[in-house]
């Protein structure tokens, strides 16, 4: 069996339901060719190098499959290219069979979920202290000016 | 008085690696110039062997607009 690598441009405009429907037809595709899928899986919207096609940003999509048939690869890469979604496809041949890597997008949200959680924390501890600090100020602001005024107003009455 | 020039070395070889992903630009962007270029391994000191994958590597990174082919200051 072989191993390949392929690294696929989908149009940035593409949310989520959409890209999900692209990855859904590239699976499909693959099945037909009968390839055997390793990995499949988003890896984020990216800032190109070069504009493509006037785009600026790419979403990026990992595949691993493996397959013996070089003549559906090729086949496969043919088909790559005719969609009007993708903007650009690169597949490489791999020496070692590639990592399973399910795991690592559950893992990957709960820390950000765990950071964001973290930075919301910060936020309120900063708020809190900015705001006791504001009050603070203007309440020795407002206690000066108002001494002041009747210290003023004592000295005209005993003119 | 004699200039004293820093040995180079293989970062590579230095680093344990002995294949170069494509997908890791930051790795590939110190082996590559301002504008873009390749540099040349008298300058960097990588081995014959690295090299090769290296170069393969930076244009595969290229041809998936991972890394420009040109960084012009005119380009934005």
């Amino acid at each position: 069996m072989r191993y390949y690598e392929s690294l696929y441009i989908v149009n940035p405009n593409y949310e989520n339901d959409r890209l999900d429907e692209v990855m859904k037809m590239v699976a499909d595709k693959l099945g037909e060719y009968k390839f055997s899928i390793i990995n499949h899986r988003s890896w984020g919207k990216k800032r190109l190098a070069y504009s493509i096609e006037k785009h600026k940003y790419g979403s990026f999509i990992l595949l691993h499959f493996e397959t013996e048939s070089v003549g559906n690869l090729n086949r496969f890469e043919r088909f790559m290219v005719l969609q009007k979604q993708i903007l650009r496809n690169q597949t490489i041949c791999l020496d070692t069979k590639p990592e399973m890597k399910t795991e690592e997008k559950q893992v990957n949200e709960s820390t950000v979920n765990e950071e964001k959680e973290s930075t919301t924390k910060r936020t309120k501890d900063v708020t809190e202290d900015v705001t006791e600090d504001v009050t603070e100020d203007v309440t020795e602001d407002v206690t000066e000016d108002v001494t002041e005024d009747v210290t003023e107003q004592t000295e005209e009455v005993r003119e | 008085m004699a200039f004293q020039s820093r040995k180079k070395f293989c970062y590579f070889k230095e680093n344990g690696m002995t294949e170069i992903d494509y997908k890791d630009v930051k790795l590939l962007r110190r082996f590559v110039t301002d504008q873009g270029k390749i540099m040349p391994r008298r300058i960097t000191g990588t081995s014959a062997k690295m090299h090769r994958k290296l170069v393969r590597a930076i244009k595969q990174a290229r041809n998936i607009a991972l890394m420009p082919y040109t960084n012009t200051s005119t380009e934005s």
